[in-house]
């Protein structure tokens, strides 16, 4: 086996502090992550580039989280999406799985919950038989994907 | 949605005239004033009309509503009947779940700062939310409880949620920083009023005990006033309105802001105040006349941006000229390189506020900078000292050549390279004020300037300053004429990581040290740690731990709290992250992670790991990296806006200030905290129940009769169904026998025939002896009439203790029938007459013996927490029972906690008398 790919992950709330607790904790356990605090943003980047594991608030300026979980899932099913939601926002967050979601985990959460949230949908990825997306990055950049 | 809102209430005035119309204006828009939520105590009083007159028919019936709701409360339920004081008791039940609640949130919150969640802005406008309105209604059932005795109460609430309302909108409560404030009284929570330098030297002072100079702060709000005085604000305005300024013009907007600093009157209530502050340097100095450092302290600098020289600083200014210093301070704000930083930063002009600080001049044989950590080759793991003759000037300026020491990061922190350079000339303290250069004598020139040992002191402090605020640190220090290190300033160094972390991801980690303890018990604070590992044994041990040791306990004792100072870490077996220890590891930072079970088990004495107090983890060795990874992070939780915000609402929150009930002070303008508010309407509604059963008691067959035991607890039952035998309802104190509720029967049982309250204490010392005796001593002299009077309201299934024994309170709420789901026991314990260490113990003592009986427990500092529901009848009653024996039992006890081996002395001692119910 090849030196392991990083998890593609995206972040997004609008709230700084947020993407300021998540990114490093997340760096450090070998993710790859990208934040943002802006849906419009980060709407504009799972455009360019597919992630393993998306992880949204619901509620935000701008383009709401609804939307952009319905776009993820529509630009790239495989990924899975982790809503997290203050606690006034739970009963939207339920309905949020309709659009498929993962889980969610209402804030405020401790580091380690959703860590053990996000590695249960890494190995659901595994369990399912496909390759993260991660993975089929790289294959394809060394050109053995088919 | 109302919870997602900050507190919505329109501030209002306070003043005693308020009060009276604002009481008016509550009751005729109705109790619950805007419907809604609020109307919780509005539904009691609809309920009541409901039975006397039917539903309202619309607006009109309004105004006889209204006559009604205020006969309700002025004409009071005197005239009532039975129904009345059931719908009392209600609120009084209401009341004593809201204070629960509340004490929950609080301790929610203060969780929430150790760094183990992820909370926002949010958590904490909606925790504010929460609070507000508990407290409100709490305030309000108070009152209709003892009919608008405790009015007072308005306005003392009204203060603190203002408070808490202007902290959450990010601005200062009006007046309420004064312009001058002591380093005496600063803390790093004053960030926003006094500036970084100010803080972080009170902090080094004030936390830390390290020497720094004595001195003052110029607040913020000096700085706000004096600016308005000159109208800043609208200068600001008009430059920003006129779009496409040519940098000439801003350049002359600021240059004449600049001589209008210059040429400005200090306003007189700062110039007084700053004369007292030096009056008061020069009375505890006994010197005069005094000489300052007046350096900027800008509430930007210091922080992710240094502003590293864009503001002016003073040396040696003689007492007589800092008010004009401090002008040229603020006036540099102004100056083309400073507002041009500013801009390359992206600050908004209106988020500059210019504090100052005013320092004692330290006169030093050397002084320097240091660097904890080589901003060039961070992964050296060296630290840099430079270092001259007299004052550090030619340091900071790079005028003239000056020594380099690299030492190492650890203890002993040997001299790695030396550089000593030709110090010819060196600049120093004129005697009237000011500088002046001189020649270095020509046997000092080529002579490094500092001795081995101070060196190594030098280190070990700048160390420990860097662990504190985990971040490396950009240290300007002196050596006083006694070899004395003195810290003049400290800031974070920004250092990024060379390589993009990679080395340093956990699972690479895990590969190289092997994983010892993982994801196991509670962060109390966060943050990475190395070192040899001391386990503690006994209270002796706790004198010879080794500095930098990783401390190993299988308790969370108060007592570990002295080590915060000398240890790295602390980990232990069990314990409780809301406890004593973990306030204070979380004061000095200490990475501290509790309840870690098989801590003591697997780590020996001796052992070299590496704590990760943010993954719970602990690894075998020493990981550099991982230090190094956290120390140049670009985020430190504890700098972030929603931590300083927290911590600094809960300042408004958690402190409690109201202990004693009969003392004086004990009284609604006296409550300055939530908490000071929570705790005087729990005392006064339990007043108010027992007074109103007293008094009205007979006509509403609910009297008040006081139980005969034999344990000496003025313990006195209110009935209010089926709780004492009909037989018994006549005149006089009831017997125990004649007591017909079922919960309180059984507790009985264990209060008094368990003869534990005989139990002689096993030792006590005099101390503590005679600081009860005096304080029963002033107990009994302040309110005759209560003391040792405790109330239990019984029914026949029900039963409600509240009790107050010396300076502890207890609370057990229970009910027992034969639907074993509506069954339950809820107990609550806190307080007593010892310190808090001792009562930590007690307190930890009877957390043990409710665990042994299957209460889940939670325990906060001292107070204890235990709940149980859903037993079959019998085995309710046999908890109830125990509850009263662990009464008669812990009575005194926290006057004999000497030390934590009573602890356990004392759970083995009740479960002698006392065994676990067999399964």
């Amino acid at each position: 086996m090849e030196a392991n790919p990083k998890t593609r992950m995206l972040i997004l709330d609008d709230e700084p502090i947020v993407c300021k607790r998540l990114k490093p904790a997340f760096e450090k356990l070998g993710y790859a992550v990208e934040v943002f605090v802006d849906s419009t943003e980060a709407m504009a980047r799972i455009r360019e580039k597919d992630f393993d594991i998306v992880i949204t608030d619901l509620k935000m300026k701008g383009i709401d989280g609804l939307q952009f979980v319905d776009a993820v899932k529509a630009k790239s099913p495989e990924t899975e999406v982790i809503v997290i939601t203050g606690f006034a926002t739970m009963e939207t967050a339920k309905d949020s799985f309709k659009l498929g979601i993962f889980d969610f985990v209402a804030k405020p959460f401790k580091i380690s919950d959703i860590r053990v949230v996000v590695e249960k949908a890494e190995q659901k990825r595994k369990a399912s038989g496909r390759p993260l997306l991660s993975d089929r990055a790289q294959q394809s950049a060394r050109g053995l994907d088919g | 949605m109302e919870a997602r809102e900050p507190i919505r209430r329109s501030p209002q005035s306070v003043d005693a005239h308020g009060v009276k119309t604002r009481k008016a204006k509550r009751l005729e828009s109705g109790p619950g004033r805007c419907g809604g939520e609020r109307s919780g105590t509005l539904r009691l009083t609809r309920s009541e009309w409901g039975k006397t007159r039917g539903p309202g028919r619309g607006q009109r019936q309004t105004m006889k509503k209204l006559d009604r709701v205020k006969r309700y409360f002025f004409g009071g339920w005197r005239g009532k009947s039975e129904s009345s004081f059931l719908v009392l008791f209600e609120r009084f039940q209401d009341i004593l779940k809201k204070n629960n609640e509340i004490l929950e949130i609080m301790a929610d919150m203060s969780d929430k700062l150790g760094g183990a969640y992820v909370f926002d802005r949010q958590y904490i406008l909606d925790v504010c939310a929460r609070l507000d309105d508990l407290l409100y209604k709490l305030v309000y059932d108070l009152n209709v409880l003892s009919e608008q005795k405790y009015i007072a109460l308005y306005p003392a609430f009204e203060q603190v949620r203002q408070q808490i309302q202007a902290d959450l909108e990010g601005r200062k409560a009006a007046a309420e920083v004064s312009y001058v404030l002591s380093y005496d009284a600063l803390s790093r929570h004053h960030l926003s009023d006094v500036g970084s330098k100010n803080a972080n030297i009170a902090e080094l002072r004030n936390v830390l005990n390290y020497t720094a100079p004595d001195g003052f702060a110029v607040t913020t709000r000096a700085f706000d006033d004096f600016m308005d005085q000159l109208g800043l604000a609208d200068r600001l305005r008009a430059l920003s309105n006129r779009s496409g300024t040519s940098p000439k013009a801003v350049a002359a907007m600021y240059e004449a802001l600049r001589q209008d600093i210059l040429n400005a009157e200090i306003p007189s209530s700062l110039e007084r105040d700053v004369r007292t502050a030096i009056g008061r340097l020069r009375g505890s100095h006994r010197r005069q006349p005094l000489f300052f450092a007046v350096r900027s302290s800008a509430t930007e600098e210091d922080t992710a941006h240094s502003f590293a020289g864009q503001y002016d600083s003073f040396l040696n200014v003689p007492e007589g000229e800092v008010l004009s210093c401090y002008k040229k301070v603020l006036a540099s704000a102004y100056a083309p390189r400073a507002f041009r930083y500013r801009q390359e930063k992206g600050f908004q002009e209106h988020e500059i506020a210019m504090a100052v600080a005013c320092q004692l001049m330290v006169e030093p044989k050397c002084s320097g900078v240091l660097y904890t950590m080589d901003p060039v080759f961070p992964e050296r793991d060296l630290m840099v000292v430079n270092a001259t003759w007299g004052l550090a000037v030619p340091v900071v300026e790079g005028s003239s050549p000056v020594d380099t020491y690299l030492l190492t990061r650890d203890p002993p922190y040997t001299v790695h390279r030396m550089d000593i350079a030709e110090k010819q000339r060196m600049v120093v303290a004129d005697g009237a004020g000011g500088l002046k250069t001189v020649d270095v004598p020509a046997s000092d020139r080529s002579t490094a300037c500092l001795p081995q040992a101070v060196l190594q002191e030098l280190a070990r402090i700048t160390h420990s300053i860097e662990r504190y605020y985990k971040r490396p640190q950009d240290i300007e220090w002196a050596c006083d004429s006694l070899d004395r290190v003195v810290i003049l300033q400290t800031r974070p160094l920004q250092i990024r990581p060379n390589s993009a972390g990679d080395t340093c991801t956990l699972p690479e980690i895990a590969k190289s040290n092997p994983v010892l303890l993982s994801q196991k018990g509670s962060v109390v604070q966060r943050g990475i740690a190395y070192g040899k590992v001391f386990a503690i044994e006994r209270d002796e041990d706790l004198d010879n731990v080794p500095s930098g040791a990783i401390v190993v306990a299988k308790n969370t004792s108060p007592r570990l709290s002295k080590l915060a100072r000398i240890g790295h870490a602390i980990l232990t077996d069990v314990g409780s992250a809301t406890g004593h220890m973990a306030t204070v590891a979380r004061e000095f930072r200490i990475p501290t992670i509790v309840n870690m079970q098989t801590a003591t088990a697997v780590l020996k004495t001796g052992d070299e790991v590496t704590v990760d107090a943010t993954e719970n983890t602990v690894y075998r060795g020493i990981i550099k990296d991982l230090c190094y990874y956290e120390r140049t992070q670009e985020a430190v939780f504890e700098e972030s806006y929603e931590y300083r915000l927290l911590h600094r609402i809960l300042l408004r929150i958690s402190p409690l200030n109201l202990v004693d009930p009969h003392d004086e002070s004990f009284s609604p303008a006296r409550c300055r905290t939530l908490h000071d508010i929570v705790r005087f309407v729990h005392e006064k509604s339990v007043d108010e129940l027992m007074q109103v059963s007293a008094k009205y008691g007979k006509r509403m067959r609910a009297a008040l009769k006081p139980l005969q035991i034999e344990v000496p607890l003025g313990l006195h039952v209110l009935d209010i169904g089926n709780g004492i035998a009909q037989d018994a309802d006549g005149r006089g104190p009831v017997t125990a026998d004649a007591v017909t509720s079922l919960p309180l029967k059984a507790f009985l049982t264990g209060l008094v025939d368990s003869g534990l309250w005989a139990t002689e204490p096993i030792s006590i010392d005099l101390k503590s002896m005679m600081a009860s005796v005096t304080r029963t001593f002033s107990t009994a002299m302040a309110g005759p009439e209560h003391v040792g009077r405790n109330l239990v309201v019984a029914g026949g299934n029900y039963m409600n203790l509240n009790l107050r024994l010396g300076y502890h309170f207890n609370i057990i709420d229970a009910y027992i029938g034969d639907a074993i789901n509506d069954n339950y026991v809820y107990f609550r314990f806190t307080g007593g007459v010892t310190d808090i260490v001792r009562r930590s113990r007690r307190a930890k003592f009877i957390a043990e013996i409710l665990k042994r009986h299957d209460f889940r427990t939670e325990i906060r500092g001292d107070l204890v927490i235990g709940r149980l529901k859903k037993l079959v009848p019998e085995a309710m009653r046999y908890k109830l029972a125990l509850l009263g024996a662990l009464v008669s039992y812990t009575r005194q006890l926290d006057v004999l906690m000497h030390n934590d081996g009573h602890i356990h002395k004392c759970i083995f001692e009740f479960n002698q008398h006392w065994p676990a119910m067999e399964a």
